[in-house]
């Protein structure tokens, strides 16, 4: 069997992190919600962290999903070790919430070389910020930021087989690994 | 958070303190991970400090939950320097107790099980 890929989900509160999860997972999601004790827009918060498996091509993937809040960094850093990708999801329609995942984003690549995708959420509303103006905003290529709906496993599964795409054109022995070749920090 | 439950809570790490005087330092987080009490005597960040007993509680209770542990109660850190030790507080809160490392286990399970129990009345 190959060796599984870790994939990590990062992102402001609220953006659909562990939605995507719950999405994705073709396992009963492993995840710490607890009462959210501040106004965050819904009524609990991941503490730890989100976990679920899915399985593309033959190949398991892990995902691992990251608390939003800033005073939960040390869990970024712990859960990006290791990753062969990063998927930073930002709710398209809180425009406020862009800097944080910038900082977010800057956080995680500025302390593991890591390809990412970044994935702009909530696209089944009617007002919503489009992918290639987030890109512009991000200041990144167009092919790094993708919209998609958190809620639905299609959405989700496309973007996740886009960050491979992703973790396959930044390092060929990764494209290798993506075909059972090569195996990961076994 | 009302002025009267924090003066509640604060009185609760106090007494604790004063029961266990070799404990260097406790706070009360809640669940999501905020401080909402504390009387550390380091340099700690009690944001940090709240942020990751959250993290470690909530984790424990998924372990607990996979394992058929049923509701945890708590869960430790144990290092060369020192122990830390996490209680749930009811559903609301985590008791963070930070002790040297030779300090009275049976002592501070004890005390700090009981501030448990009255801070989770509290809140």
């Amino acid at each position: 069997m190959s060796q599984p890929l870790k994939i990590v989900i990062s992102g402001p509160v609220g953006a659909g992190k562990t939605t995507l999860i719950q999405s994705l997972s073709e396992i009963p999601v492993v995840n710490t919600d607890e009462l959210a004790t501040e106004n965050i827009g819904k009524a609990t918060t991941t503490v730890a962290l989100d976990f679920g498996m899915l399985t593309l091509d033959g190949i398991p993937i892990h995902l691992f999903g990251t608390p939003g809040q800033d005073r939960f960094d040390f869990m970024w850093e712990i859960l990006c070790e290791g990753a062969l990708g990063l998927l930073v999801l930002v709710a398209g329609d809180r425009p406020q919430d862009f800097p944080h995942a910038r900082r977010i984003l800057e956080f995680i690549t500025s302390r593991i070389a890591v390809p990412f995708l970044v994935g702009v959420t909530r696209q089944d509303l009617s007002r919503v910020w489009e992918p290639e103006d987030v890109a512009e905003y991000f200041d990144l290529n167009a092919d790094s930021v993708i919209g998609l709906n958190a809620t639905s496993t299609t959405s989700s599964l496309l973007a996740t087989v886009r960050l491979l795409e992703l973790v396959q054109a930044y390092d060929p022995l990764y494209a290798e690994g993506l075909q059972g070749k090569y195996t990961f920090g076994a | 958070m009302s002025v009267g439950k924090q003066e509640a809570l604060q009185q609760s790490l106090v007494a604790l303190r004063t029961a266990i005087p070799e404990v260097r330092g406790v706070l009360i987080a809640s669940t999501d991970g905020l401080p909402m009490a504390q009387n550390l005597s380091g340099s700690e960040d009690p944001n940090r400090v709240a942020a990751m007993a959250a993290t470690a509680l909530g984790l424990g209770k998924r372990i607990a939950d996979t394992l058929n542990a049923g509701t945890l109660a708590e869960t430790s850190v144990s290092g060369s320097n020192g122990q830390i030790f996490l209680y749930a507080a009811g559903g609301k809160g985590v008791l963070v107790v930070v002790a040297p490392a030779n300090a009275n286990v049976g002592l501070i399970h004890l005390e700090a099980r009981d501030a448990a129990r009255g801070i989770a009345a509290i809140l």
